[in-house]
């Protein structure tokens, strides 16, 4: 009798598995292709798929969580330069530009059913502000500006400033770059601990949102967001329901896989190409448009890329040294081999949009702009200025220590590995022993933020768009941690800490609270400048793009420089526009 | 001292080796030097092979700029000379077998690469087979607690996932350079041989030859390294080349994941720059199908050799194949 039961047994476990396996693929098979859109988004994994505490330094909230989920206050329209409202319908200062006044929309309600209100928007502020270690996301930032945030009524909040900000509802709650604060659910929130809480749970309906989607799966490769037919937007007549019933980002690695899937139709949209791939693809499926129909296809993102050399640990500290490295550094060469001429090189720190180009015009007829040719002969003499001779292997030595960067990036976009491998050529070419070192996106924010590295490839100076405050106030001597400490935001990680600096703040202190526009600001700027150019804390090298391939094969309405309803983004917060405007090809 | 009594019965391959030299008297023998199992053609064609590889990289930076094997060298995406890439561009006789998106020039890629990806494999291989020959020859002939603990060592050591414990490392590693690569390899090439070698001296420890220098008074040291050791060289040479070759897989394993030296220039990091960079998509077929062809010739080479050292040491094999 024992061999029947066990071959029962186990015809019956394989009928449950089959079944087991049948649910869950009819449950991943149940929304039709065409009614799906798939985004790419650049990692190797996604470190924590089942934490969505967004303040938690770690965490991703670009993988749908902030395109899909979490709706935004307002979005900078990069194309109008107005701010649009989103779950914000005003934000309004005095006239000293020191109390911020936010109105809520009528009747937006989170994903559970709750109300979404002021009461959720003070509670966020309030959390943030109570970070002693003002190492949860966006909690430095708040923590500079706000006195204090009350309720007026359920859809009025204020904001008490320590000073004036005219930039205000711009820098944090208007997606200016990537993101803002997100606010929180305080019904769920209320009690949790901001640092362990994950804001996860599936059968609870967690994490919660107001935007129109829920999350159905997260894994280390991939999100899965389904469309909620009772959103708020939809209810209120505010806007319709978005077209797309599945949404799903998904992490495709090298860039063969994602010109793979995109040529086959089975990626929608894929976060960044470089311009060979992109031809191929479209080659292969002529439905793959870009930002431009043509050359140079790709958006120039505002985060212009530069090498960061660590200013508070030696040989780097030296500033003739990092002088030196700037001045060796061939930025048309880099354009012409990492860019294959999608981009330009940096004139200043800034990002070359239209409306900085008054500060950078400014600092540039002052002397102070980027040559984009390489003046290796200068570069040299002042590194032999500072004591280093060339050794038999042609490196600059001095005490018998060899005149070294070891430059780590982000191993997971292959514009940052190409641009670090042409810089490294260039430096060992004029005597720098430079190494390139990919690395995981956690280690090269931790190595970052603690200030343990030499040399750092990244985008850190990133914040101005219109206005040049934010990008300098990055570097000012509030940030400034020792060696071994996490600095607030990322901000100044490069520990740039002399007189220069101490200048330089002051003068940015000033421009912070002057109104946007003000005459002053365009020499203030340029005598705030100098100090940092007299002392190269940061290397700007080039302009970024980002060549976004969308597919029209099954969804239409993507952003374009004819369809320009904003930037392409995907992996911004804006990404709730584009979601919105998408229509069904056929 | 090597015996020459023949009546023992016949263990090992070398021992039968001997005994078919001695049934060929009329064929002159060790009289003629050119009836020897060494001269095999199988081994003189992997060596051609292998040879011609590292020719070409010693001469060819003579001829060459090897220089242009770096990023930033050369035009973009050339093809080779007599093809047109997808952007209509005629391959040029500066680049004779092209160029890839980061301005290498593939015809220095090979001259640079080849012998750094062979390189890596003769370096693992050369650490893995001295630590395996050591503790190989001291457990088997040793035998007792020695044999005990290395075999057991040896024995852990083989069932443990070598190339995931190899990606876990590189991944921790500042910086990666060809010979630390080797000498990671090489962490785990020993146990293979050290348990092959083992199981040779075990069968050899009882020959004659062996009990007669015993008797003579002979040292372990010298009864291991110059009784045993110089019959098994045959044997050794086959094991050798065969680590050889699993070193470089491993080698071109890791710089195909990324893991491997980011600036010098590799097989294996050619091709991981190709997948990179859509060098399928982009039709750009020389990118990485030169290393790749330039990996199959040399594995070919090392194969042949493996062979050709096998039929040497085994007369049986090299009957067969007659």
């Amino acid at each position: 009798m024992t061999l029947p039961i066990k071959r029962i047994s186990l015809t019956l476990m394989l009928i449950l598995l089959f079944i087991s396996t049948a649910i869950v693929v009819t449950a991943q098979d149940e929304v039709a292709r065409a009614d799906t859109v798939i985004f790419d988004i650049d990692d190797s994994a996604i470190p924590n798929p089942t934490n969505f505490n967004w303040m938690v330094p770690g965490t991703r909230r670009n993988t749908g969580a902030h395109q899909a989920l979490w709706e935004p206050l307002f979005i900078l329209n990069y194309e109008t330069g107005q701010i649009d409202p989103w779950l914000g319908v005003s934000f309004t200062p005095n006239e000293a530009q020191d109390v911020w006044t936010l109105k809520l929309r009528e009747g937006i309600k989170w994903s559970d059913g709750e109300a979404f209100n002021a009461d959720d928007v003070v509670f966020t502020i309030n959390l943030l502000l109570g970070d002693e270690t003002a190492t949860l996301a966006e909690a430095a930032n708040m923590q500079q500006w706000i006195e204090s945030v009350e309720k007026i009524d359920d859809l009025t909040v204020q904001f008490n400033l320590k000073a004036p900000n005219p930039r205000f509802q711009l820098d944090y709650f208007s997606v200016r770059i990537w993101g803002g604060v997100v606010i929180l659910p305080e019904h769920i929130w209320a009690g949790q601990d901001p640092f362990t809480f994950t804001f996860f749970d599936l059968e609870k309906g967690w994490p919660v949102g107001t935007g129109p989607y829920r999350l159905v799966s997260s894994t280390t490769t991939e999100t899965i967001w389904d469309r909620r037919d009772d959103w708020w937007g939809a209810e209120t007549g505010w806007m319709p329901l978005p077209e797309p019933l599945r949404l799903i980002w998904v992490i495709t690695g090298a860039e063969e896989n994602k010109a793979l899937l995109m040529s086959d139709g089975q990626l929608d949209s894929a976060m960044d190409m470089t311009l060979g791939a992109f031809e191929a693809v479209q080659a292969q499926n002529p439905n793959v448009i870009a930002w431009y129909d043509d050359l140079p296809y790709a958006w120039p993102d505002p985060c212009a890329r530069q090498l960061s050399l660590n200013n508070a640990v030696p040989p780097w500290d030296n500033k003739d040294l990092r002088k030196a490295v700037s001045l060796i550094i061939d930025r048309n060469q880099i354009v012409e081999v990492a860019y294959e001429g999608t981009s330009v090189p940096s004139k200043t720190m800034f990002v070359q949009y239209g409306a900085m180009s008054p500060y950078i015009d400014a600092i540039v007829g002052a002397g102070m702009g980027i040559n984009p040719e390489a003046d290796v002969a200068a570069g040299q003499a002042l590194i032999e200025g500072a004591g280093y001779t060339r050794n038999a292997d042609g490196f600059y030595e001095k005490d018998g220590e060899v005149l070294a960067v070891d430059i780590i990036s982000d191993e997971t976009g292959i514009e940052y590995t190409r641009i670090v491998n042409v810089v490294v050529e260039q430096l060992r070419a004029a005597g720098i022993e430079a190494t390139a070192r990919p690395v995981a996106s956690a280690t090269w924010i931790d190595a970052r933020t603690t200030g343990n590295f030499s040399g750092v490839f990244d985008w850190e100076a990133c914040g101005s768009i219109n206005e040049p405050w934010n990008s300098m106030n990055r570097y000012t001597n509030h940030w400034v941690r020792p060696l071994g400490e996490r600095t607030p935001g990322d901000n100044n990680f490069v520990r740039w800490n002399t007189e220069n600096t101490a200048k330089y703040t002051e003068i940015v202190d000033q421009i912070g609270v002057l109104p946007l526009g003000d005459p002053q600001i365009v020499d203030m700027v340029v005598e705030a400048y100098r100090y940092m150019y007299e002392e190269t804390p940061i290397i700007p090298l080039t302009q970024a793009k980002k060549l976004v391939p969308f597919d029209t094969t099954y969804w239409t309405g993507w952003p374009s420089a004819e369809n320009n309803y904003n930037h392409p983004a995907t992996w911004w917060q804006s990404t709730h526009q584009i979601i919105h405007n998408l229509r069904h090809a056929q | 001292m090597a015996s020459t009594n023949t009546d023992h019965p016949i263990e090992t391959p070398f021992e039968l080796a001997r005994a078919e030299t001695a049934r060929k008297p009329k064929r002159m023998g060790r009289l003629n030097r050119w009836d020897t199992p060494w001269f095999n053609s199988k081994l003189i064609t992997g060596v051609v092979i292998i040879g011609l590889i590292l020719l070409i990289g010693i001469l060819g930076r003579l001829f060459w700029n090897a220089d242009l094997a770096y990023t930033a060298s050369s035009p973009l995406n050339l093809p080779p000379v007599g093809f047109v890439n997808t952007r209509g561009q005629a391959g040029t006789w500066e680049h004779p077998l092209g160029t890839e998106n980061s301005g290498r020039d593939m015809l220095a890629l090979m001259i640079v690469g080849a012998p750094n990806s062979f390189m890596v494999g003769v370096i693992a291989a050369t650490v893995g087979m001295s630590v395996g020959i050591i503790l190989g020859f001291s457990a088997g002939f040793l035998g007792g607690r020695v044999d005990d603990v290395i075999r057991l060592l040896s024995d852990v050591s083989i069932t443990i996932p070598a190339l995931m414990v190899l990606i876990v490392i590189q991944a921790l590693l500042k910086q990666i350079e060809l010979t630390t690569m080797a000498l990671l390899i090489a962490l785990f090439a020993w146990p293979s041989p050290t348990r092959l070698i083992r199981g040779q001296v075990l069968s050899m420890r009882e020959s004659g030859y062996v009990l007669m220098a015993k008797l003579s008074g002979a040292s372990s040291f010298d009864i291991m390294f110059k009784e045993i050791l110089p019959n098994l060289l045959p044997y050794l040479a086959a094991s050798f080349i065969g680590n050889t070759t699993g070193a470089i897989l491993a080698a071109i394993g890791l710089e195909v994941l990324g893991l491997g030296p980011q600036r010098v220039p590799t097989l294996g990091g050619t091709i991981y720059f190709a997948i990179e960079g859509a060098a399928l998509l982009r039709n750009m077929w020389w990118w990485w199908g030169l290393p790749t062809l330039t990996l199959a010739i040399m594995f070919i080479g090392l194969l042949l050799i493996n062979l050709g050292l096998d039929e040497i040491a085994n007369p049986r094999l090299r009957q067969a194949s007659q």
